[in-house]
């Protein structure tokens, strides 16, 4: 049977920051007793130690230990004294805007934090073309350099990225088991900021054209387009954003909107219906891409106001139809998620299991902006630390 | 398996995933050319050849025996297995 432990410290103590970091990497639990909290935590513990007032002091089985060495805690814990475990007070599942924002707050409490990010450090922000409505920047920011400068700034306090798949979230109790492609990674807190991806329209030729004339990322692959004619397909945001951003370089870009009408911000509508390289078809709903050895040479649409089939003659199609969230690997697990796939988080934006948390545009009610994707990390990270400061004292209570 | 003779990474100057390939390449040790294809558009073509579509990043990794293997997008698990060493 595992020996129980009582750990007497406080959070500004670095000699027991380094014991927990050790206990971690071992995968040892414990029950922490803050001696900031009241005299008779204190009195407790001048009990055991012959009234020597020195943290860290751990209870480990009834042997009273203070400040131990590593090769100290590997002879009483019967261990080797190198680490079994890559442990990191908090790891963040996702390296988007809302880790980053989180990590710098985390970090700048001397939490050791690591994000491991599978896709682009950044998220969707650092494939976007322009963020216009990122407060602070008068003139609009490339969101590839928004994402460089939250990247920067987080690794300035310590923040260190990983890039590698998350699979699994194990709750084992104080501890949590993040599983990656690159091995496992133990944490007291976790924070999923796996955000979201473009969804795919579902249509024939869709797949078969993948990176071949069908595209979900104008910034790669504009480029690709000098000169040619180039469909969009959406009516939000991105669609409107990203199709602006195509006309450096296509001749000519047909919008396919759905609706009767953009989704999109006023002044993004008002710059995509006067721009002279761009035509919006609304009601045209998006039904076939068509090609010829080997490239996209047609989108089939329908017109639902005449209820006909419509046909432009293309290069090459982008598809922003929308988001869906980045949750597959929870599928499961204990996290709750809602009907469209977000996770589900309570006030202190804590999911079903305690310890793990939620932020950004995964976030069952975000709202899918920049903005708050950081504020909401700066919240979550201000609540794993509450949780962190309060949440270990209860294992043994 | 025969050793790595070369690795070519195809980017654009905006594609945000570039960047992430070559910094797993950087954390693996691993050397790389990069040929920009909106800087050097002469090489679009080789790019398309190789890997069928018109779409960055793309890894070429070549071995002393000539094969080659191509990686499209970034992708740590492909990068992984396409990079891998005897």
């Amino acid at each position: 049977m595992a020996k129980q432990t009582i750990f007497y410290g406080a959070h500004w103590c670095p000699d027991c920051d380094r014991v927990k970091k050790w206990l971690g990497e071992h995968d040892i639990e414990y029950t922490f007793k803050n001696t900031d909290d009241s005299q008779d935590i204190v009195d407790e513990m001048l009990e055991k130690t012959d009234g020597k007032h020195l943290i860290p002091t751990l209870d480990i089985d009834g042997t009273v230990v203070q400040n131990p060495s590593a090769s100290e805690l590997a002879e009483l814990y019967d261990v080797s004294e190198e680490a079994t475990e890559n442990y990191h007070d908090i790891v963040t599942v996702g390296a988007g805007p809302s880790a980053l924002a989180a990590a710098i707050y985390t970090t700048r409490e001397d939490l050791d934090t690591v994000l491991i990010e599978k896709g682009v450090v950044g998220g969707l922000a650092a494939v976007t073309d322009k963020v216009d409505n990122y407060p602070g920047f008068p003139e609009g920011v490339a969101g590839l350099k928004l994402a460089e400068d939250l990247r920067a700034q987080a690794e300035r306090f310590g923040a260190q990225i990983e890039l590698g798949e998350v699979t699994e979230i194990k709750d084992e109790g104080q501890y949590k088991r993040v599983v990656t492609s690159d091995g496992d990674f133990l944490s007291r807190a976790v924070l999923i900021a796996t955000g979201s991806d473009y969804k795919k329209l579902g249509i024939p030729g869709e797949e078969d054209f993948y990176g071949r004339g069908v595209h979900y990322c104008a910034t790669c692959d504009g480029a690709f387009y000098r000169d040619k004619k180039l469909i969009v397909v959406g009516g939000g945001n991105s669609a409107a954003q990203e199709g602006l951003f195509l006309t450096k370089f296509a001749s000519q870009v047909d919008i396919l909107v759905r609706s009767d009408q953009m989704r999109a911000s006023d002044v993004l509508v008002e710059k995509v219906m006067s721009h002279d390289k761009i035509n919006v078809h609304f009601n045209t709903t998006t039904e076939e891409i068509v090609g010829e050895e080997n490239k996209v040479v047609k989108v089939i649409g329908h017109d639902k106001k005449t209820d006909k089939d419509v046909e432009f003659e293309t290069d090459g199609v982008f598809v922003f139809i929308g988001l869906k969230p980045n949750t597959q690997f929870l599928q499961n697990s204990d996290v709750e998620l809602d009907d469209i796939g977000l996770i589900k988080t309570n006030r202190t934006l804590e999911t079903a299991i305690p310890g793990v948390f939620a932020s950004g545009d995964v976030r069952s009610g975000a709202t899918m902006q920049i903005a708050s994707a950081v504020g909401e990390g700066a919240t979550a990270a201000l609540m794993m630390r509450e949780y962190l400061e309060a949440g270990d004292q209860e294992l043994y209570s | 398996m025969a050793a790595i003779k070369n690795i070519t990474v195809f980017t654009t100057t905006t594609c945000a995933y570039c960047p992430m390939v070559k910094e797993w390449l950087s954390k693996k040790g691993l050397e790389y050319e990069e040929a920009v294809l909106d800087k050097d558009p002469a090489r679009q073509q080789e790019m398309i050849d190789k890997s069928g579509g018109m779409t960055v990043p793309v890894t070429l990794v070549t071995r002393e025996d000539d094969t080659e293997q191509i990686v499209i997008g970034f992708n740590p698990g492909q990068l992984a297995s396409a990079t891998a060493q005897g």
